[in-house]
């Protein structure tokens, strides 16, 4: 079968590096069945990943529904309901095959139409709907245990959002009844699933709980008797719980570097940052380009003279993260650190400020400007904006910090492009037209928060990223997206603090996490407790 | 009699109405927009569906139609659906406030019947180690905040000494029904009860002994004990009969503030109440949830401001004579 498997899947042309196929990793020694594995959420609104993206979902949502591949250890797409696809040479046709005998939690079978269902839904309710499936011309499902992609363009990141997270498959029989997906009550209530645990009981208030699915379409999996995610919103409390074994598992937890270090010294507590190379978190100093004095190049490059990332990563990180370097997290496939860097250096800053037209005026000061500070992730936010607020008055430059009482009021601000700079952070996401392209297309530029929404246009890296998005050669589009890189930094259209530092706590006898980069977003068919 | 009944409903009734008005109109002044909070939690939405929202929560409308549809609703019983969890208003309310209630009322007659014990008592012996004692913990738990005071219980009781749980109202992984279940509630419940108590306890304690104190200096105590009654007969039949009065002014008046008092006190014990229902939807933008929360918070203080009332009229036949 896994000779088979293997021809099949290694005779197919490649789509670029998502098709390095690997096979499914070798299963662990005697894993054990049973047991319950407690997390955490600190709340989510729906289970359905097609209509939602972030971790609250996400997290919970790759348990409950399959996806037609999962994404394993350095990028290897692995087959998952899908166990062998095709890909025709011009790279526009991709043929999936089923595994046979799947099943919904309802017991009605999971077809081809399921899928195509699937993908439709996707494509027009989630956010990356039509970045991820918007050249996918048709679907044919052919046969009850075959599905056919057919795409306007090559797309190279195809495989990635057909794992769970992006593209869940769905039952067509109790979703496709004209109901508005986004507010469809099953995506809350009476959850039926195709993955390999089942909702058991689901109050947002106090907790979910995810019980094995017995008739899961992999053989012997999983392992684990139990999910179960307490709603925890407080990260101080998470802390505590974790020191004292209350929860074993703790992705996306919000663990600050100095509780790290605490965590690092409980007894039978691990910390690990792996599992996050592929969200890829970075930080940013947005300014908006429209208006003066950001406008001019030379004010950002002084700007990004007198901000010490280095400074930043070591004294607000902890000195666990790196200094980002451009749009894309250390742990992308396609990250280049051949980029201009801007060295801390104050003189310089100060005399670029003079030679761009900003001298110190006769009030003492250079110019002012509002810094918005938003009120999510306020614990790298605030002590950065105020960093910067610091640095910039040495160089007589006034900044006031304007702190968002809330989510809302920040995104009406910056999606309206009302701010002269804000604090801001942002996902890599599997691929970069997802998560990468958004901030840097000419035809982007629009009143959508995380869009373009700093004003930037530059025909020749828009040439590059539309001829990356389409690259389905893994080195071409390397150095594509290298010079996309270099070029973005060249033009200082972001300036880059350092990356998050995200961390997962998990203790001991928790076997066999996903080492995938997606981490807690992937499938945990494979986890056992070996306690 | 009756006259002053129907006075006091009307009154209440536009009490109401002008509760509504006020909490829609400030709700809708002030800055964020519910659709662009959503639209960021979802990780962002094109242009289309940001209108379509808009569309479908009413909020393209001029705020003066948004608001007469609104009390039209209120009108007919209906609070509207939330806008994040896309449930009706009520039912979140029903499905959160009988953790809240459970919450405050055990924090606040734990409190009530302590502090006021510990203020009498500190009352009668005022230069005792006691009496001192009493006001050391009354500022202290005043000065202390209460998601400090609730860590410092947690690392004491549940960290150090494993006894109670620390978050949460039951147990994830039990399948405990009836007494099991009862037993398993209470035992979770000891931490943030004893949390928000011993704020309350403080409040308590002082107004009971300063009252008291107040109380026994007065003449018809003197007389009293110049009568030769007993001890216990002045200080528990005379004197605390009196000082009571203000005690139970407040409890009436903190009982219809339950869901303030227990905002904090929810998020750190992770406590599903309406406490944190409240503050997520601040913070979420969630105008329905938000203005269903505060009316039922005003009709709760209403309420109880009428319900003091009667009791202060059992406790004090002066009020009734009048």
């Amino acid at each position: 079968m896994l000779e088979r498997l293997a021809r099949r899947l290694t005779s197919a042309a490649p789509i670029a590096l998502a098709a390095a196929i690997g096979l499914a990793p070798i299963a662990q020694a005697d894993p054990k069945d049973g047991g319950t594995l407690t997390t955490f959420t600190s709340g989510y609104r729906t289970l359905n990943p097609a209509v939602q993206s972030g971790a609250a979902t996400g997290a919970p949502g790759s348990q409950i529904f399959a996806g037609l591949v999962t994404v394993g250890k350095d990028y290897v797409v692995q087959p998952y309901l899908a166990d062998a696809w095709q890909v025709s040479d011009d790279q526009l046709t991709v043929t999936f095959d089923l595994v046979g005998g799947a099943k919904f939690h309802d017991g009605q079978p999971i077809t081809g139409e399921d899928v195509k269902f699937s993908l439709e839904t996707v494509r027009a309710n989630h956010p990356f709907g039509s970045a991820m499936f918007g050249n996918v011309e048709s679907i044919e499902v052919p046969a009850p245990d075959k599905v056919v992609l057919h795409l306007a363009k090559p797309v190279p990141g195809l495989l990635y959002s057909l794992q769970p997270l992006l593209m869940p498959i769905l039952p067509k029989h109790v979703y496709g009844d004209g109901q508005d997906m986004k507010t469809h009550p099953r995506n809350m209530e009476n959850v039926v699933g195709s993955g390999p645990f089942k909702v058991e009981e689901n109050n947002p208030a106090e907790r979910l709980v995810l019980v094995k699915n017995q008739d899961f379409f992999l053989k012997g999996k999983p392992h684990l008797d139990k999910i179960v995610y307490p709603m925890v919103k407080d990260p101080l409390t998470r802390v505590l719980m974790l020191e004292k074994g209350e929860i074993d598992y703790a992705p996306f937890a919000g663990i600050r570097p100095n509780d790290a270090s605490r965590l690092e010294k409980a007894k039978g507590a691990h910390v690990t940052t792996d599992g996050y190379e592929a969200i890829g978190y970075v930080h940013y100093l947005e300014l908006n380009l429209r208006n003066e004095p950001f406008s001019k190049r030379e004010v950002r490059e002084a700007l990004a003279h007198a901000i010490d990332t280095g400074f930043l990563a070591k004294v607000i990180f902890g000195g666990r993260t790196v200094p980002g370097t451009g749009p894309l997290h250390t742990g992308n496939p396609f990250y280049s650190a051949d980029v201009p860097t801007y060295e801390p250096d104050m003189d310089k800053a100060a005399a670029m400020l003079d030679a761009a037209g900003y001298p110190v005026g006769a009030d003492g000061s250079r110019f002012s400007f509002v810094l918005d500070v938003p009120s999510w992730a306020p614990a790298a936010h605030v002590p950065m904006a105020e960093y910067i607020q610091a640095q910039l008055a040495k160089l007589k430059i006034n900044v006031e910090l304007r702190k968002a009482p809330d989510f809302g009021t920040w995104v009406k601000r910056v999606s309206s492009w009302d701010y002269e700079a804000t604090m801001n952070g942002s996902f890599n996401y599997p691929d970069p037209t997802i998560g990468v392209h958004r901030h840097f297309d000419c035809d982007n530029i629009k009143n959508v928060i995380w869009s373009n929404t700093q004003g930037y246009c530059n025909p020749e890296v828009d040439t590059l990223l539309g001829a990356a998005a389409v690259e389905t050669d893994m080195a071409k589009r390397k150095a594509l997206y290298a010079d996309i890189q270099r070029k973005v930094q060249e033009d200082l259209v972001f300036i880059y603090m350092p990356q998050d530092y995200s961390a997962t706590v998990y203790s001991d006898g928790v076997a066999n996490l996903p080492d995938s980069p997606f981490g807690a977003l992937s499938p945990f068919y494979d986890v056992y407790l070996d306690k | 009699m009756l006259k002053g009944s129907l006075r006091k409903l009307l009154n209440a009734l536009l009490l109401m109405i002008a509760v509504l008005v006020l909490n829609f109109t400030l709700i809708h002044i002030a800055p964020g927009d519910p659709v662009e909070a959503l639209v960021g939690e979802m990780g962002g939405a094109t242009p289309e569906l940001i209108a379509e929202l808009r569309s479908r929560f009413g909020l393209d409308q001029p705020l003066y139609v948004q608001l007469g549809t609104y009390l039209g609703r209120i009108a007919q019983g209906d609070f509207g659906h939330s806008l994040y969890y896309d449930q009706p208003v009520t039912a979140l309310i029903a499905e959160r406030i009988g953790p809240t209630i459970l919450l405050v009322t055990t924090a606040l007659f734990s409190a009530i019947a302590l502090g006021t014990v510990l203020g009498v008592f500190s009352a009668q012996r005022r230069r005792s180690v006691l009496s001192h004692l009493v006001t050391v913990i009354s500022l202290a738990g005043f000065s202390a905040p209460v998601f400090w005071v609730g860590i410092m219980l947690i690392l004491l009781l549940s960290v150090s000494v494993p006894l109670l749980p620390i978050s949460g109202m039951s147990s994830a992984d039990s399948a405990a029904s009836g007494l099991f279940y009862i037993l398993d509630v209470l035992h979770h419940l000891v931490l943030p009860a004893l949390t928000l108590a011993l704020i309350y306890l403080a409040f308590y304690s002082r107004l009971s002994r300063a009252s008291m104190l107040e109380v026994l200096g007065s003449d018809y105590i003197r007389t009293a004990r110049a009568k030769g009654l007993p001890k216990r007969m002045v200080i528990y039949k005379h004197a605390l009969r009196n000082a009571i009065l203000p005690v139970v002014t407040f409890a009436g008046l903190q009982f219809g503030q339950v869901i303030s008092g227990a905002v904090l006190v929810e998020t750190v014990f992770a406590w599903p109440g309406l406490g944190t229902l409240a503050f997520e939807s601040i913070l979420r933008r969630d105008t329905p949830t938000l203005l269903g929360i505060l009316f039922f918070s005003a009709v709760m203080v209403v309420v109880m401001n009428l319900v003091t009332d009667v009791v202060y009229r059992r406790v004090d036949p002066r009020i009734k004579a009048r």
